[in-house]
């Protein structure tokens, strides 16, 4: 049994335990987020504190979703994971009925009342981690089956991202596939089956591309950014000229100009572009490195993990979170194709504030609970062998 | 505790694949930021960097009164946001149209009409096609969308000079280049090559209160840009003298051509940056330059005078339709213009509808032969060298041919039989023979030095409208008929202005006057920069006393024994001159097409008017077919001077029972 370096030591607990690393850059990350959103959104509206009050909100919220998730028993809420994953897909069906989902720009994700409103697909992704966390925990030791260790998991995956493909979110669809295959990978799950799933997920790509031929231009754009700039991809290229702008040592917070009508939504999807031009190469690569350092001090976390469903939901968690700073990053940086997709912690809206409060709280509790490192005895009969 | 599920080498891949695209993306951001950055930051100047032109406001023609010949208004050049118009707003546009005077269904097409189809251009990366392709994909579908990509002409251009609206660019989004018209499209185009439209011009010249009405009635979408638009409040008055400024507000004509230079102003410019949408940034803004708005003249010409003689030239040219006709009216005193009228004549409001002949200046640019008015010339030198007196000798001008320089001429016609005349009654009775012989006392050079110093030949200065300086022979040129012909206003050609200006020397007392006609330049502020009273003398003619002679015997003419008793007006001594001169038509002197001129001035011995009346081939309805000045013009010089003596209150001179002429005429 490895000595566990953490738990013997309260000061290097207190200091540098690696979900407190995690806390620290998520804090300096949302920090960041709100002092250039502030400065992104100050020319937009009339009253230049509509996005700063409505994300210090959001803050606030996620602040306190954060601590009940940590406070919660989440072994406790194991015996309800199908009702969450049910739950939550019907979430996900309510969203799609015209006059319940709120459509903006064609896309029905919200549900809600007036302004206050929420995308339900960016929590279904948490109900979706939990559920395949419990699943593949449970069915560990049948892993190697076709049926249970693949083609069921595989089924909740194609569910979950089938229905948020609807609204139509291809981006989210996308990435609950990726997180979802990787914890297939990380359980245990053959590599034929994970190869033999990787393939059809390019052919239903292609499948895709096929059948909507604009949306392979969309897609492609970002290869010819200059040549397309009128078009598809004018905000990308708007997004690129930004960090061209900001240069080594940025304009300065509050000096940037392509937020000013030239680069659409840069207070969401594309406020990196904000970043590096107002605040420059070494911030945007503060971000970056911010990100990494949550996802490092994530694979140390995890490595003290007391059981698979534990392992699972958190390395799901941090999946959630760093697949969808890498997309973005990919996205405004131009090395992926334009996805719309929130950079966590850093961009407006309530909804991926409240998420990443969310997944923050599932990590912190695991590690509120990892300390102890035991279970509720006869409170479950547990499948999982721990060997 | 073992950490089996953990410390696979699945975890190991999983975390080599994540901070792998981390460090990936830290080497896109190194590249972005750093490496490419001088190739994209040209593309960030060119959007962002802007000029804006602060256009000076012209400065205002005043008259001598300080009425507004010439201003500039502002207007509003209106149009539509296409895309932010409401559906609720659909009722105000039937108001709408009539306060812009389009027919509904037009302003209704314009409203409507939100995107514009552009010419679309090739891929310029065949990457995504050939794709499409290989996946069986409607290769067309592919190869549209980035149609966008369009016509603005791509290249090393930085500022963005192109105003939005014609002539101003305050308000409205900024154009790009290649449109043929002022609409403004979106810089992004849908997958069909349509562009959005963000701004289409309903009208360029709304008035400010059309303007208010418009912007009460609260359509959003509907907004527009001031711009400065020359003005001429009394539309035809002077139009010579003011001339106009064209579309391209280049000034064409007149004063407004002559004086540019203080008119103009200089127009003011920010070089600054703007925002996605064209707005300028203030809070950017890195050179500013001021407009000055340009200087104010102020005319001598005095509205009402002109006024007078332009209805004065409408009566002739109703009564008798003549080819041309011209009344000049001036201080002698001084020289300035109080009012220069020409037939025909043009709107300035409307100046693109008037042809250039109506356009030239004819008092400068054209040229007739003087007639009988020229006589001035020649009894003025007789008198000023001493060779007569206005009593004595007396001339025979009975006679057809005399001996000069050995040679026997031919002396011209007289419309009279006339026998001994004295310079007095050659004046009054306009003899020609009489003119011919006090040419010959005074001997070929100098009559030609007295009348290039009368300013025949030669430009008389005026500054507006391309004046040309007629035509006048030097000895050495003349044939045998020259010095019977010329004293009586034959073979020379003269501007109506230097007629006018030679008659100007007898009136100011000898001296030569250049004519003027600035008064006042004063900046914007309303503080005088240049102003000019003083009379420009070119040069002395004749003394003082030969001018007073000369006045004396030139109010014979307007006397009852006169040719023109016409132009007498009661109680003031009115000293003129008639003119009837035959024109030539073929080369020939015709009998039927005639140039009939009076020009005059008074009070004689105190002049404070001098008019010129001349009316070209006004024959045809003339009484007796034939347009004689006494009969044509000289009515009209009086009917002028009544009005003048009322309007500019000019008193009699008292005479005191004995005139100059019995004085002077018995000591020589």
């Amino acid at each position: 049994m490895a000595r566990d370096p953490f738990a013997e030591t309260p000061r290097a607990r207190f200091a540098l335990h690696p979900a407190n690393l995690i806390v620290v850059s998520a804090i300096a990350l949302t920090l960041l987020g709100l002092s250039v959103l502030f400065s992104a959104s100050a020319s937009m509206r009339q009253d230049p504190y509509f996005y700063l009050h409505k994300q210090v909100i959001g803050v606030v919220l996620a602040g306190v979703l954060c601590f009940v998730t940590s406070r919660l028993n989440l072994d406790y809420a194991r015996r309800y994971a199908w009702w969450i994953g049910g739950v939550f897909a019907g979430l996900l069906l309510l969203v799609l009925v015209p006059h319940l989902g709120i459509a903006v720009n064609g896309s029905r994700r919200w549900l809600g009342y007036g302004s206050a409103r929420l995308q339900v697909s960016e929590f279904a992704k948490v109900g979706f981690v939990f559920c395949l966390a419990h699943y593949l925990a449970v069915n560990q030791t049948r892993i190697h089956e076709l049926k249970r260790g693949f083609l069921y998991p595989m089924g909740l995956v194609v569910a979950f991202a089938g229905l948020i493909a609807k609204e139509p979110d291809l981006g989210t669809s996308a990435l609950v596939v990726a997180v979802g295959m990787l914890m297939l990978f990380l359980a245990g799950v053959p590599w034929r089956y994970i190869l033999t799933a990787l393939l059809f997920v390019i052919l239903a790509f292609g499948l895709v591309v096929y059948l909507i031929p604009n949306r392979l231009h969309r897609l492609l754009a970002f290869l010819d950014v200059e040549g397309n700039k009128q078009g598809g991809t004018y905000q990308l290229y708007q997004g690129l000229l930004g960090f061209a702008a900001g240069g080594v040592n940025g304009a300065g917070l509050g000096q940037g100009r392509q937020q000013l009508n030239f680069l659409p939504e840069a207070q969401t999807d594309y406020i990196f572009a904000v970043i590096g031009e107002e605040l420059g190469l070494w911030f945007t690569l503060g971000v970056v490195a911010l990100f990494a350092t949550i996802f490092i001090a994530g694979l140390l976390h995890l490595r003290r993990a007391p059981n698979l469903f534990q392992f699972l939901l958190v390395a799901g968690s941090l999946l959630l979170i760093c697949l969808q700073a890498i997309i973005n990053l990919g996205v405004v940086t131009g090395v992926f194709p334009t996805k719309g997709m929130s950079l966590p912690f850093i961009s407006a809206g309530l909804s991926n504030l409240l998420l990443m409060g969310l997944l923050l709280g599932v990590i912190l509790n695991s590690q509120r609970t990892w300390g102890r490192a035991t279970l509720p005895a006869g409170t479950r009969t547990l499948r999982e062998v721990v060997a | 505790m073992s950490k089996g599920f953990t410390s696979s080498p699945r975890i190991a891949l999983l975390a080599g694949a994540i901070l792998l695209s981390f460090a990936g993306l830290a080497v896109r951001l190194v590249s972005l930021h750093v490496l490419d950055r001088d190739v994209l930051m040209k593309f960030v100047v060119k959007a962002r960097r802007q000029i804006i032109v602060d256009n000076a406001k012209r400065g205002d023609i005043f008259d001598a009164q300080g009425r507004l010949l010439a201003t500039s208004r502002t207007q509003v050049v209106l149009g539509v946001d296409p895309q932010v118009l409401r559906p609720e707003d659909e009722t105000k546009w039937p108001e709408l149209a009539r306060l812009l005077g389009l027919p509904l269904p037009e302003l209704r097409a314009i409203l409507t009409t939100k995107t514009r189809k552009v010419e679309p251009r090739p891929l310029a990366v065949a990457g995504p096609a050939a794709i499409v392709l290989a996946l069986g994909a409607n290769p067309q579908e592919a190869v549209r969308p980035p149609a966008a990509a369009l016509a603005k002409p791509e290249g090393p251009l930085v500022f963005n000079f192109k105003p939005a609206v014609p002539g101003d660019e305050a308000a409205v989004p900024a154009a790009e280049g290649g449109e043929a018209d002022d609409t403004v499209l979106d810089e992004s185009a849908d997958a069909n090559g349509y562009r959005l439209i963000q701004w289409a011009k309903l009208s360029d010249h709304v008035d400010e209160a059309t303007n208010d009405k418009i912007t009460a009635l609260g359509i959003k979408g509907v907004y527009g840009a001031r711009v400065f638009r020359r003005a001429y409040p009394h539309d035809g008055l002077a139009a010579h003298v003011i001339g106009y400024v064209n579309k391209g507000g280049e000034p064409a004509t007149g004063m407004e051509a002559y004086a540019d230079f203080y008119l103009r102003g200089r127009n003011g410019w920010r070089e600054g940056e703007r925002d996605g949408r064209g707005r300028e940034l203030a809070q950017f803004r890195s050179r500013e330059v001021p407009r000055a708005d340009g200087y104010n003249v102020k005319l001598s010409l005095d509205s009402n005078v002109q006024s007078i003689i332009e209805d004065e030239l409408a009566a002739i040219v109703a009564k008798y339709q003549p080819l041309k006709a011209t009344i000049v009216v001036s201080d002698p005193r001084t020289g300035f213009i109080l009012g220069l009228a020409n037939y025909p004549s043009y709107n300035l409001s409307d100046y693109g509808k008037a042809d250039l002949a109506a356009q030239r200046n004819i008092a400068v640019t054209d040229v007739y032969d003087p007639g009988s008015v020229f006589k001035i010339v020649a009894a003025s030198g007789a008198l000023e060298e001493h060779l007569v007196t206005p009593t004595s000798p007396t001339f025979d001008c009975s006679i057809d041919r005399i001996e000069y320089k050995g040679l026997v001429r031919r002396l011209p016609r007289e419309d009279h039989d006339f026998q001994r005349l004295d310079v007095a009654e050659i004046i009054a009775h306009s003899s020609n023979r009489g003119a011919a012989q006090l040419a010959m006392a005074l001997g070929d050079q100098k009559f030609y030095d007295y009348a290039r110093a009368f300013g025949f030949g030669q430009q008389t200065g005026f500054p507006l409208g391309g004046e040309v300086g007629g035509w006048l022979k030097a000895p050495k040129d003349w044939d045998s008929m020259s010095i019977t012909r010329m004293p009586m206003g034959q073979s020379v050609s003269v501007t109506v202005m230097q007629m006018h200006q030679a008659m100007g020397v007898i009136a100011s007392g000898g001296l030569l006057l250049r004519p003027q006609i600035i008064r006042e330049i004063s900046d914007p502020s309303g503080e005088i920069i240049d102003h000019y009273e003083r009379p420009a003398v070119v040069r002395r003619v004749i003394s003082e006393r030969t001018a007073q002679t000369m006045a004396q015997l030139l109010m014979g003419v307007a006397s009852p024994e006169g040719t023109a008793p016409e132009a007498a007006i009661p109680n003031f001594q009115v000293a003129g001159k008639t003119g009837t001169t035959q024109k030539l038509v073929d080369g020939k002197y015709s009998d039927r097409h005639h140039v009939a001129s009076f020009v005059g001035f008074f009070p004689a011995s105190r002049p404070e008017i001098a008019i010129s009346v001349i009316v070209d081939d006004a024959d045809a309805h003339a009484p007796g077919g034939v347009a004689y000045g006494a009969k044509i013009a000289a009515p009209a010089f009086k009917h002028i001077g009544e009005q003048l003596i009322q309007y500019r209150d000019i008193k009699p001179v008292y005479e005191p029972g004995r005139s100059l002429l019995v004085t002077e005429g018995g000591r020589r």
